[in-house]
């Protein structure tokens, strides 16, 4: 087991440095674009720590200097790196701790091989898209996350699993193939792929609407939000990388990233963007009230939140899009607290129907107390760290004086609270039905548990992250912070 | 060295009939020795400028000479690489010793008529080559043992007839209009705007639109693939049909359209159309190796699409596209054929799971489909991405979304052949399928790497091929 780890740790980090090398090297052999200026692939590659390679280095040591590298980087560079600091800041610990869950979880069944390269392939993905600087292998990143959950929602081999999962890849690669285009587009504008030589261009609505099918369908919003409850056919840990800690960030991320960071963020778009995610947040706030699958209200109620992240984004002030990225991060571990806990009581009671569950709390009181503990932070309960960011980016809609908005999103917390305590009451509460399963994992258990502990952490000591994310936020929008 | 890779398969054919009957299973390994020997040939430098002059003395009595470049490479590497797999291919499925026997020549005889194409200059010899590849190919196809292989091989083999009408017609007018079938006699002539020289251009290419399967001329292609052998569909769809029709027109768009607009409209409008038409024939098939057929007529649509966008790139992107696809495709027949030899069944309805029991084909086939379909970080990424870039430069826009956007049609069929094969439960009925041999995983696993490599190495790879010069 604990080589396993050592693997995943390894090979994720060699990921991002094999990409980085690619890139340096492709940077110098192109020669500044002589013929193809698209070649230019500019990542942050440092040619130095390419040469120490040459002299041979031990995979630990590489790894190390990947790491060293990248976050001299961050000193050193742009903004927009900056602002990556936090998606992988929330997504690496939560993927990490989701990764340890899945010892157990998965260990009964197939395909694990499949399983971890996967998993490992798709965080390496996110760490390459998170610090790419060009938006070809923006795209080429993108689309690696999509084919690793393409399998790993797959990973069950039912007829309606593998159907699911192409429905995901479909749906995803739909919007990927949009924005695509979108990219053609604003080569055809500026002439470049590059992001800092794109920086303060004014995109048309047309090219940026483009670009919004794409974010949007991979983050889950509506309309394209449909795959993502759907895709709950994914083992727990699965469900909770994908669409709790990374995957459905990664569209938000890069928001962020192109709008707020590259191009001119303008009014109508601005508006677009933030009335498609309050009726996102509005009517998946409703299907997680009327679902019975857990894993599906659980899913809606990601799809629901991220309509917040938006919100926060599309304000268009450094408060908001501080919350954002708050959000994120917060978002991130409270839900893959709660995909874990529904993988738990998946597990152990043999169903997910919560019409068939019921005074779980009796047999399972580890796993009912983290889970509120995670719920808490989700509906935005002081003081628990998702508070901060929701009050963060409701706060900035209505010092944008957009008080109807503000006021879209409050009956959107209001809903949060409400299907997440009827799930927890239906589940752990009352009468039980059937077998009174036990919490059979520690192991299990005790991720759901620390994800808990870091979400309570990340409320009482909120200062850390939110110094983070005002520092990215600061630089994002060329403020002097 | 061109008159090399004309004269030694030439040769070799020949002299295999030398052989005396019991030495004859050496037959098939000497046919790919000379294939390695081609491969090895694209990547000697400037081999276009070595030459021995062996053909100086035919050359002018038939007055055709041969010059090399990067493109002719392209498809001597294309042809060197897919040669040998269809030949490993054929020594694991084909049965009878005086089968392989027989395949190994006809191979060597269609890689004559390839590399001619691959390095003529005038478009009657061009013909002539073509011509020659297609004779060998139609007995490849007939020498088959199934129900439908006389189908197969009557549709190509009537359908070429007409080809072979409408280029000879198109000669003709050409010696009327220009007063010469050089590539760049034609030139000139359609930069002069002569009707009739265009009337004749616009009949070489329907010809070549029936060689390479465009619609709405792509009737024989699905017929032919599906009723040849194994090994003669892996050959087939790597090159055969690719050398004789695509690149023949990937030449004339170089060499001769030169970006005039007529020829160009051409070209995109018939690349478009058979992407399109293509990917829905392909999604509804369930036969597997008739799904790879049609989704070929769909990819080598996406050749000529880009003949019609910016030049110099468009030609990049073809050429790249045309590797990519000549070695996923090729491939994925390989798949097929490990699938066929263990099941007896092409029917993908009657197949499931079968990613538990080979999962090395399984894997290797998610390669070849996920690259075709176009997703990163694999080869095929790259060359669409070139294609669209090559039609946005040119002002194309709807057809650069056209190209992007027939790409979900494609992920959408290969996914369809993935879950309907190698996932989903694994069924009772084929529980004694095992691996294929390794001797049929060799070539599959070698392909899928070549895949990876380049996509994930592909600016090297570019700075390559832009240094010989497409």
């Amino acid at each position: 087991m604990a080589d396993r780890r050592a693997i995943a740790t390894a090979a994720r980090l060699y990921f991002v440095y094999a990409t980085r090398i690619v890139d340096a090297r492709a940077a110098r052999s192109t020669g500044r674009g002589r013929e193809l200026p698209f070649l230019r692939l500019r990542f942050p590659g440092d040619p130095a720590i390419i040469r120490r390679r040459a002299k041979g280095a031990s995979l630990g040591r590489v790894g190390r200097r990947a790491v060293d590298g990248v976050w001299k980087e961050h000193e050193r560079r742009n903004c927009a790196s900056r602002g990556g600091v936090c998606p992988p800041g929330g997504g690496v610990p939560t993927g990490a701790v989701i990764i340890l869950f899945s010892f157990d979880y998965i260990a009964h069944y197939e395909n694990q091989n499949e399983y971890y390269t996967m998993a490992v392939v798709f965080l390496g993905a996110m760490m390459g898209l998170v610090f790419s600087s060009n938006l070809v292998y923006l795209y080429v990143f993108w689309e690696i996350t999509g084919i690793a959950s393409w399998r790993l929602i797959g990973f069950y081999r039912g007829k309606t699993d593998v159907l699911k999962a192409d429905k995901a890849f479909l749906m995803t690669a739909l919007g990927a193939l949009v924005m695509l285009i979108g990219i053609l587009a604003i080569h055809g504008l500026t002439g470049t792929f590059d992001l800092g030589a794109m920086k303060g261009t004014a995109l048309p609505l047309g090219i940026s609407a483009l670009l919004l099918v794409g974010l949007l369908s991979k983050s889950a919003t509506l309309p394209f939000q449909t795959w993502l409850p759907d895709a709950g056919v994914a083992p727990s840990p699965v469900t909770a990388l994908l669409h709790a800690a990374v995957l459905v960030k990664i569209g938000v991320y890069v928001f962020a990233r192109l709008f707020l960071s590259t191009f001119v963020f303008d009014e109508a778009l601005r508006t677009i963007v933030a009335s498609i995610a309050g009726a996102s947040a509005l009517v998946s706030a409703g299907a997680a009230l009327v679902e019975t699958d857990f894993k599906r209200i659980v899913a809606y109620s990601t799809v629901s939140q991220i309509g917040f992240i938006f919100l926060g984004l599309a304000m268009g002030n450094a408060l908001g899009a501080a919350g954002a990225l708050l959000y994120i991060l917060m978002h991130g571990l409270a839900k893959a607290g709660l995909f874990l806990s529904a993988g738990i009581v998946e597990q152990n009671a043999g169903t997910k129907e919560i019409t068939k569950l019921g005074g779980l709390m009796r047999s399972m009181p580890w796993t009912a107390v983290a889970f509120l503990l995670c719920a808490f932070s989700v509906m935005g309960i002081p003081p628990f760290g998702g508070f901060f960011s929701k009050y963060m980016v409701i706060s900035a809609a209505v010092k944008a004086d957009e008080m109807v908005f503000g006021a879209v999103f409050l009956a959107g917390a209001l809903l949060t609270i409400l299907y997440l305590f009827r799930l927890f009451t239906k589940v752990f509460l009352g009468e039980p039905h059937g077998v009174l399963a036990p919490e059979k994992s520690r192991l299990m258990v005790a991720c759901v548990v620390l994800l808990a502990a870091l979400s309570l952490v990340g409320g009482l000591a909120v200062g850390w992250p939110s110094e983070l994310a005002r520092v990215a936020i600061s630089q994002m929008l060329g403020v002097a912070g | 060295m061109s008159d090399l890779l004309l004269l030694v398969p030439f040769v070799a054919v020949v002299l295999l009939y030398l052989l005396p009957k019991r030495a004859r299973t050496a037959g098939l390994w000497i046919a790919f020795g000379i294939l390695a020997l081609e491969t090895a040939a694209a990547f000697i430098d400037r081999f276009a400028t070595i030459d021995f002059g062996l053909l100086a003395p035919l050359g002018k009595l038939l007055g055709f000479h041969l010059a090399t470049d990067g493109l002719s490479e392209l498809v001597i590497l294309c042809t060197g690489l897919v040669g040998m797999a269809a030949l490993l291919v054929a020594r694991r499925t084909l049965e009878d010793e005086n089968e392989k026997f027989l395949f190994a020549n006809l191979v060597l005889v269609a890689v004559v008529g390839i590399n001619g194409i691959a390095m003529v200059r005038d478009l009657f010899s061009l013909y002539v080559f073509v011509e020659v590849t297609a004779v060998a190919t139609f007995i490849l196809i007939a020498a088959g043992r199934g129900d439908h292989v006389f189908e197969g091989a009557w549709k190509y083999i009537f359908l070429s007839v007409v080809a072979s009408v409408l280029m000879l017609t198109s000669l003709g007018f050409f010696l009327l209009s220009t007063g010469g079938i050089t590539l760049d006699a034609a030139r000139t002539g359609l930069a002069a705007n002569a009707p009739l020289a265009w009337i004749a251009m616009a009949l070489f290419l329907c010809g070549l639109f029936v060689k390479g399967a465009m619609v709405p001329f792509h009737g024989w292609l699905a017929d032919a693939y599906t009723a040849a052998p194994a090994p003669v569909s892996v050959f087939m769809a790597g090159i055969v049909t690719k050398a004789s029709g695509i690149f023949a027109l990937m030449r004339i768009a170089q060499s001769t359209l030169g970006g005039a607009t007529p020829g160009r409209e051409i070209l995109l409008v018939v690349g478009a159309v058979t992407i399109v038409v293509g990917a829905f024939l392909s999604l509804t098939q369930t036969n597997f190796k008739r799904m790879l057929a049609y989704s070929s007529i769909s990819q080598m649509g996406y050749i000529v699409l880009a003949l019609g966008g910016d030049l110099r790139l468009g030609i990049l992107a073809a050429g790249l596209h045309f590797f990519n696809h000549a070695i996923s495709k090729s491939q994925l027949f390989a798949n097929a054929a490990a699938i066929e030899k263990q099941l007896g069944t092409l029917d993908m309805d009657e197949m499931g799971g079968l990613g538990a029991r080979m999962p090395v084909t399984a894997g290797t086939s998610a390669v070849a489909s996920l690259s075709i379909a176009g997703l990163p970080p694999l080869a095929g990424f790259w060359s669409k991405l070139l294609i669209v870039l090559a039609l946005w430069n040119a002002k194309e826009y709807a057809f650069a979304a056209v190209a992007i956007l027939a790409s979900l049609v494609t992920l959408a069929y290969f996914l369809s052949l993935q879950r309907r094969v190698f996932f989903g439960k694994p069924l009772e009925k084929w529980a004694g399928a095992r691996e294929a041999s390794v001797g049929l995983l060799v070539p599959a696993v070698a392909l899928a790497l070549i895949t990876i490599a380049l996509g994930v190495g592909f600016p090297f790879a570019l700075k390559i091929l832009m240094g010989g010069g497409a």
